[in-house]
């Protein structure tokens, strides 16, 4: 029979109630942040959502034009794929191509071929540089756009000389199309163009900006008048806005990029590998225990001041300085041993003639050693050092 | 909770069938989920480690150079087995730089309801005290898949004490003290002061030591034996200050300082004098006082293991204050200082004459044998400039050795490894001459 003995628990890790009591602020002021920022999402979220869309009623959307044209019999129907407006082309359609440059390549040549033999209109919407030489081939667009947004007329085009001034400024564009109707010029260069199909039938019409079409700027100037005569010209009117969900948008055979072209197994296979990355680096990332912090103690060298001086007389040059202490400690431990006392050490008529007893040397020459003009370069410097140890080796030698 | 390298590596091996047989979601989740489900049962299997009983036990002081064993049981009261790494973390200088990891890290197995000891072994690189930090214990599960993680606080202390590798010294030094003693044959007048006790004469005696009063009333000649004073009192004084911190070789000067300041104790408290230790700089860092000989020498140790350089100015006033209080009686006075020339002729030479006035001082100081070594360089510029800066160095500190000296105080300047037996050596010469 053994006894129970409970120890005390050391344990320092939190339990679940410490982590809740702790995190519970920063959870609370983090919820209450998401909150925020979805209410202010909610709130502000109208600024340009379904831009030239005709079911959107917001400033920017198209939903009056659309409307008008009902009214008039026109019916308008709106296709996101490239492969519906392809087929929705006719001689009694007209096409509305809301953001051409968002086409790519491959889809503005489908495109262009598709519209181009169907003897209906075609309405390209502010159609830049990257768009308008593939879907209205003679017209480029000017890389300076117009000034003013509202244009006048200025052109034999019946449609704009009944509208009068219009919100057609934008993009402007230059055409070698002799047959074509330059409308709305600004700056000689015309915002709007009317390109007749070679074939007769049908025609192209370039649009520099989308503002005629917005139900914010519908009521202004010519604007409704242009927009509907423009667009209902035809009974039955196809709006195209393109969307990156369209298939037809990836790249074309030959084009195909290298993840295509590997076997689905590989991408998979990595995709499991990037996972178990995430375990080892998880694995790898938690320490065992934090590290231990520790004061440490100062480390200075004892002789830093030393060294700092002489590298201080090397830059200064100071070869009298340490001509003068390199002679004085010389002179300090000769002294005793040729019988001069310390204080005395120092004074040339005390210590020089000791010393040429004890050598029978040259008293002049001693004198210079001891007590002479500091060195002029490095090189004597060195001499004089060499010498100093020379001298005292052999006042030492017996 | 972490999991493990043996789950990373499943995992990498699971994109073979993924890659191999069924490329998509499904291959994805049917490798994944079985091994999520393999890692939560192998958390949940783990035993826990909060309730693990943990305790301590082992040294707790260790000379700096020595290694102390400390035990850690660790109780494992749950019904599923521990298999767990733990970590018992000391600060780092605890260990010799390099080895830490492989000596705070341990691995073990305990079965439900057993317990087993680890033994952590320290090698402590500096002196002072260590504190045990948290020990960190990951638990893992049978599968080895996953583990959970905790730690716990088992507080202890390790005190690691100077090295006094001057001890080498003592027997020698000892043996010295004993002729001085008279304890041994060689006994000539005027080694120590105080009359001990007269004795026959024996030829070889120095006749001047004949008490002819003595020899009058008796029929022998009978000669006066001397021996050195007894029940002196010494004052160490450790100056802690900025200029302590200085090293010299591997180690601060106050290193070297205590070891010649151990070995000065050692040989005192065996020659029966009272030893007293002062540590200061701005303020009182230390203070060992009236302990007896048998008790002097492990509290001096135990005082001077915390010890550590403060980076200000000894306060050389104070500092002389402090020493005149705690030495009421006529002492001898051993500054363990510097000989740098702004400290001692600012600080010490204007509160000196209060100690030398009723005290006895000594004062010790180390010398830097990289200064030597700097005084004999030759052979190109930069050479010859650090030999000059060298001897200009040392002629200030002999020339402030020198205004001491003059002031009647004992001055030893010595490196690192001789500035001990010298110590001891100048207390031995004041003794004998009975200037104690």
């Amino acid at each position: 029979m053994t006894t129970e003995v409970t120890l005390p628990s050391t344990s320092a890790s939190p339990t679940a109630r410490q982590v809740w009591t702790r995190t519970r602020g920063i959870t609370l002021a983090l919820v209450l942040l998401l909150a925020a920022a979805v209410a202010i999402a909610v709130v502000r979220s109208d600024a340009r959502h379904g831009e030239l869309d005709p079911r959107s009623a917001d400033p920017y959307g198209s939903r009056a034009v659309a409307a008008l044209l009902a009214d008039r019999g026109v019916d308008t129907r709106v296709v996101t794929t490239l492969d519906e407006a392809s087929t929705a082309t006719g001689p009694d359609t007209t096409l509305l191509v809301a953001v051409p440059d968002l086409l790519t390549p491959g889809q503005q040549a489908r495109l262009h071929s598709a519209f181009a033999r169907s003897g209906g209109r075609t309405v390209l919407v502010s159609a830049g540089s990257a768009s308008v030489e593939r879907l209205a081939p003679g017209v480029t667009a000017d890389p300076a756009t117009s000034f003013g947004s509202t244009l006048s007329p200025d052109c034999e085009l019946p449609a704009a000389r009944r509208a009068g001034t219009a919100d057609t400024g934008g993009i402007r564009y230059i055409t070698t199309r002799l047959t074509a109707d330059e409308c709305y010029p600004s700056e000689r260069l015309s915002t709007l163009l009317r390109l007749p199909a070679p074939s007769g039938e049908g025609d192209t019409v370039v649009l520099g900006a989308p503002d005629i079409l917005l139900n914010d700027r519908l009521d202004e100037h010519g604007n409704a008048s242009l927009a509907l005569q423009l667009l209902g010209s035809r009974p039955h009117l196809v709006w195209y806005l393109p969307s990156l969900a369209d298939a037809s948008a990836a790249p074309e055979e030959g084009e195909r990029s290298f993840f295509d072209l590997l076997p689905s197994g590989w991408l998979w296979g990595t995709l499991q590998l990037f996972i178990a990355a995430g375990l080892a680096a998880l694995w790898r990332a938690r320490r065992l225990g934090p590290l231990v912090p520790e004061k440490l103690p100062v480390a200075i060298r004892a002789s830093e001041t030393a060294e700092g001086r002489a590298r201080l007389y090397r830059k200064a040059n100071a070869r009298d300085r340490a001509a003068t202490a390199l002679r004085t400690t010389t002179r300090t431990r000769l002294a005793p041993l040729v019988g001069v006392p310390a204080p005395q050490a120092h004074a040339p008529e005390a210590l020089l003639p000791a010393l040429s007893a004890h050598l029978q040397g040259d008293g002049q020459s001693l004198h210079t050693l001891l007590f002479g003009p500091p060195p002029g370069d490095d090189t004597a410097l060195i001499r004089l050092a060499d010498q100093l140890d020379a001298l005292e080796r052999e006042v030492r030698r017996p | 909770m972490a999991p493990t390298g043996r789950a990373a590596l499943l995992a990498a091996l699971g994109s073979l069938p993924v890659g191999i047989w069924e490329p998509g979601w499904t291959g994805i989740l049917a490798v994944n989920a079985p091994l999520a489900v393999a890692c939560a049962c192998d958390f949940a299997l783990a035993a826990p480690v909060r309730r693990l009983g943990l305790t301590r036990s082992g040294d707790t002081a260790v000379r700096l150079g020595d290694t102390a064993d400390l035990t850690l049981t660790i109780t494992n009261p749950s019904r599923r087995p521990l298999r767990a790494r733990i970590r018992d973390a000391w600060p780092p200088s605890s260990w010799q730089p390099g080895t830490e990891t492989a000596a705070s890290r341990h691995r073990l197995v305990i079965p439900p309801g057993e317990r087993r000891r680890v033994i952590t072994r320290l090698r402590p690189t500096r002196r002072g005290d260590r504190r045990a930090d948290r020990v960190t214990v990951r638990s893992y599960g049978p599968l080895g898949l996953f583990a959970r993680q905790g730690t716990h606080t088992v507080p202890w202390t390790v005190r690691v004490l100077p090295p006094f590798t001057s001890r080498k010294h003592l027997p020698s030094k000892l043996a010295r003290l004993r002729e001085l003693d008279g304890r041994t044959s060689v006994l000539t007048r005027g080694e120590g002061t105080e009359f001990d006790s007269l004795r026959d004469y024996v030829p070889g005696d120095d006749t001047r030591s004949i008490d002819w009063r003595a020899t009058a009333r008796q029929s022998a000649v009978a000669v006066r034996t001397w021996r050195p004073e007894r029940d002196r009192h010494i004052l160490l004084v450790l100056d802690t200050g900025r200029t302590s911190a200085g090293r010299v070789g591997d180690a601060p000067r106050l290193d070297a300082s205590m070891d010649a300041a151990l070995l000065l104790a050692a040989l005192a408290s065996r020659a029966g004098d009272r030893v007293d230790l002062l540590a200061y700089d701005r303020r009182l860092r230390a203070l060992v006082q009236g302990r007896t000989a048998g008790d002097v020498l492990p509290s001096l140790v135990g005082a001077m293991a915390t010890l550590e350089p403060e980076l200000v100015e000894t306060d050389a006033r104070g500092l002389a204050a402090m020493a005149l209080r705690t030495s009421p009686r006529r002492s001898l006075i051993v500054l363990l200082t510097t000989l740098d020339a702004a400290p001692i002729e600012e600080g010490l030479l204007p509160v000196l004459g209060r100690l030398t006035q009723r005290h006895t001082v000594l004062l010790a100081s180390v010398a830097d044998p990289h200064i030597a070594g700097m005084a004999t360089a030759r052979g190109n510029a930069d050479a010859v400039y650090e030999a000059a800066a060298a001897a200009q160095a040392q002629a200030e500190r002999d020339r402030t050795a020198e205004q001491l000296r003059r002031r009647g105080v004992t001055v030893v300047d010595a490196t690192p490894e001789e500035l001990a037996p010298a110590l001891a050596d100048a207390y031995l010469a004041l003794k004998s001459a009975g200037r104690l």
